[in-house]
């Protein structure tokens, strides 16, 4: 696809009619259509997203210097706008249009594509919201007129459950949690945990912790409080003395993280493994057993269903169950759909109490193109 | 006649080093009359032509191919292009201009020693304060890949156009990075730099734009040039091979 892209008169008219079918389908389903402006504060999206997206987002200053981006997902504005404006939850919102992405080093993509896709936001019944989600995913698929296509699933709270269950203080469990989705990165953490963190030169109590920072004269405190610079120093000079990972679970981890395959075999690994490290995550593995029952009686084929357990995406805010439709083009394999769980958004965004979300996007333009050159 | 084109920072010591490498290898620069000192020549290189530009535009010419030659800070060139391969091709370092692109933090982030520090920081500070932590630089490029391979990504760059080291003090960004030669500044300003927040070693480069217009007179001019620099080494070779056929 060209990095700028000309839709001529059939690929404009194909697209439109494949959305209308679409939103026809997510409105028969509950989800009402909105429509964010495309020029929105870049604000919104950087501080959500951090840096790593902001390299893929454009970003403009308008004649009054304000710092404006072309929206690179439209999750972002319509939950935004739903904490704004107070919505009544749960509420189903739907979209179609066009996000932005600079594709650095990657210059034949495309700078802008189509999206649709749902938002389904303050659903307390998680497991019912998950499945919802992606039954839809797939039924969008099907109205597209896309039968074959594969499906990968993964679950970060397996993660983070698996994390909590470690004998760890509290900054290295959500350090291991917050980086579960680079591949790699975290093996080399558990590595660090279980030969030791010699890098720590605090003293242990408050009085001596005091004592240094006020020998440090007027240096600026530089947007941290007094207390937050005080209460992390203290935690780190404690979990510096207690630091340690047994090798057979900092192992049994990494191996755990390297699990992938079909659905049921894979889950069977991961059910052994954590037997032979006595960790108990019954509750989550239910979860997402209760998952492929339902993904069992849609008429999905487990066997064709992916699990895997460092299931990574490239946009950092999902929370749970993660999900990915894979089709073919002329090509070979292309991603046309993803979504999952994203559950600390809405307070991110503002919202006074947690809201639960869970979403899913399509890439309609590659399941046209999936649609018509995959021959697979 | 087409002539090989180098560039030379117009000012301050970087000038004057450079000046005396030239002298060194028995090159003497004569100032052109007539073009208010932002051009010159080498006696017994007529084709060569000798251009003054900031050390900043150096980098951006050399990028944009609208010179052959140019001596400059490694750190503007690479912040210039991240991904030199195929664009310019550092031919030798200079040994003079030395100084460190560097992450540093406030003294009274006692807690803060090493990149691993700052990226829990960073992310508690987001959760407290709802927003990103702020790194002033004018490095964005630097900033941006050092902080992606030290997989941080809950901040944000603020651009700084002068004296970054003030930034943490002012309240317009949390952490720096900037280039600091002693670490004098640094401390001035209450600042340190962080164990393993050496982002590049920099020093003065001589430096080829491959994407210039490379004629075969060009050519020649730059061999005669660089042997007469660095008798005992190569350098022209090593370019010519990367230069297009």
């Amino acid at each position: 696809m060209a990095a700028f892209p000309y839709y001529g008169t059939a690929s404009i008219e194909a697209l439109n009619s494949q959305a209308s079918a679409l939103l026809n389908l997510f409105a028969s389903h509950g989800y009402m259509r909105e429509e964010p402006a495309v020029l929105q504060p870049a604000e919104i999206f950087l501080n959500r997203y951090g840096e790593e997206i902001r390299r893929r987002t454009f970003t403009l200053t308008d004649p009054a210097g304000h710092d404006l981006a072309l929206r690179p997902d439209l999750t972002i504005p319509i939950c935004r706008e739903a904490v704004l404006s107070n919505r009544n939850f749960p509420a189903r919102i739907c979209y179609n249009g066009l996000v932005f992405r600079h594709q650095p080093g990657e210059p034949h993509r495309p700078t802008q594509f189509f999206q649709a896709g749902v938002e389904l936001l303050g659903l307390e019944d998680r497991a019912a919201g998950d499945t919802e989600i992606l039954s839809l995913a797939m039924g969008a698929l099907r109205v597209c007129g896309l039968k074959d296509f594969s499906l990968r699933i993964g679950d970060l709270a397996l993660f983070g459950a698996l994390v909590d269950a470690l004998a760890l203080p509290s900054q290295w469990r959500s350090r291991l949690k917050r980086h579960f989705w680079r591949p790699g990165y975290v093996e080399s953490l558990l590595y660090w945990l279980s030969h030791g963190d010699g890098t720590v030169k605090l003293p242990g109590t408050r009085a001596e912790i005091e004592l240094l920072l006020d020998a440090q004269g007027d240096a600026p405190l530089a947007g941290r409080t007094r207390e937050e610079i005080i209460a992390r120093a203290q935690g780190r000079a404690a979990e510096a003395a207690s630091l340690r990972l047994e090798n057979r679970v900092a192992g049994a981890v990494t191996e755990l993280l390297d699990i992938s395959g079909p659905v049921e075999e894979a889950l069977a690994k991961v059910r052994a493994l954590l037997k032979t490290i006595d960790i108990n995550l019954d509750p989550e593995l239910q979860a997402m057993e209760a998952r492929l029952a339902t993904l069992k009686s849609l008429g999905v084929d487990l066997a064709k269903v992916e699990f895997t357990a460092h299931f990574g995406r490239n946009m950092e805010y999902y929370t749970g169950f993660v999900f990915e439709l894979w089709a073919r083009d002329k090509e070979g394999p292309v991603q046309v759909a993803g979504g999952g769980r994203y559950d600390s958004m809405m307070e991110m965004l503002g919202a006074k109490k947690p809201v639960s979300a869970v979403g899913c996007a399509i890439r309609t333009e590659r399941v046209l193109a999936a649609r018509t050159g995959g021959a697979a | 006649m087409a002539m090989l084109t180098l560039a030379i920072p117009s000012k301050g010591r970087l000038k004057d080093q450079c000046n005396a490498w030239f002298a060194d290898a028995g090159m003497v620069m004569e100032q052109t009359a007539g073009a208010r000192g932002y051009r010159a020549s080498f006696a017994g290189f007529g084709d060569v032509e000798v251009m003054l530009l900031s050390a900043s535009e150096i980098a951006s010419s050399l990028f944009a191919g609208d010179i052959h030659l140019g001596i400059t800070g490694e750190d503007l060139l690479r912040e210039e292009a991240p991904e030199l391969e195929g664009r310019m091709h550092l031919i030798k370092g200079l040994g003079f201009g030395f100084a460190d692109v560097v992450v540093a933090v406030s003294r009274a982030w006692i807690d803060v020693s090493t990149m691993a520090d700052l990226d829990d920081v960073c992310a508690a500070y987001a959760q407290t304060h709802r927003r990103r932590l702020r790194v002033a630089t004018k490095y964005a490029q630097f900033t941006r890949s050092f902080f992606a391979q030290q997989r941080i990504s809950d901040y944000r760059i603020v651009p700084s156009a002068g004296a970054t080291e003030g930034a943490p003090a002012a309240g317009t960004a949390e952490v720096i990075v900037d280039i600091t030669t002693t670490g004098a500044t640094l401390r001035d300003n209450g600042l340190k730099v962080l164990d393993d927040g050496v982002i590049l070693k920099s020093q003065a480069q001589l430096a080829a734009s491959l994407s210039a217009d490379w004629t075969g007179e060009v050519r020649a001019a730059c061999k005669r040039l660089l042997d007469q620099l660095d008798s005992a080494n190569p350098l022209y070779a090593s370019l010519a091979a990367l230069l297009p056929a």
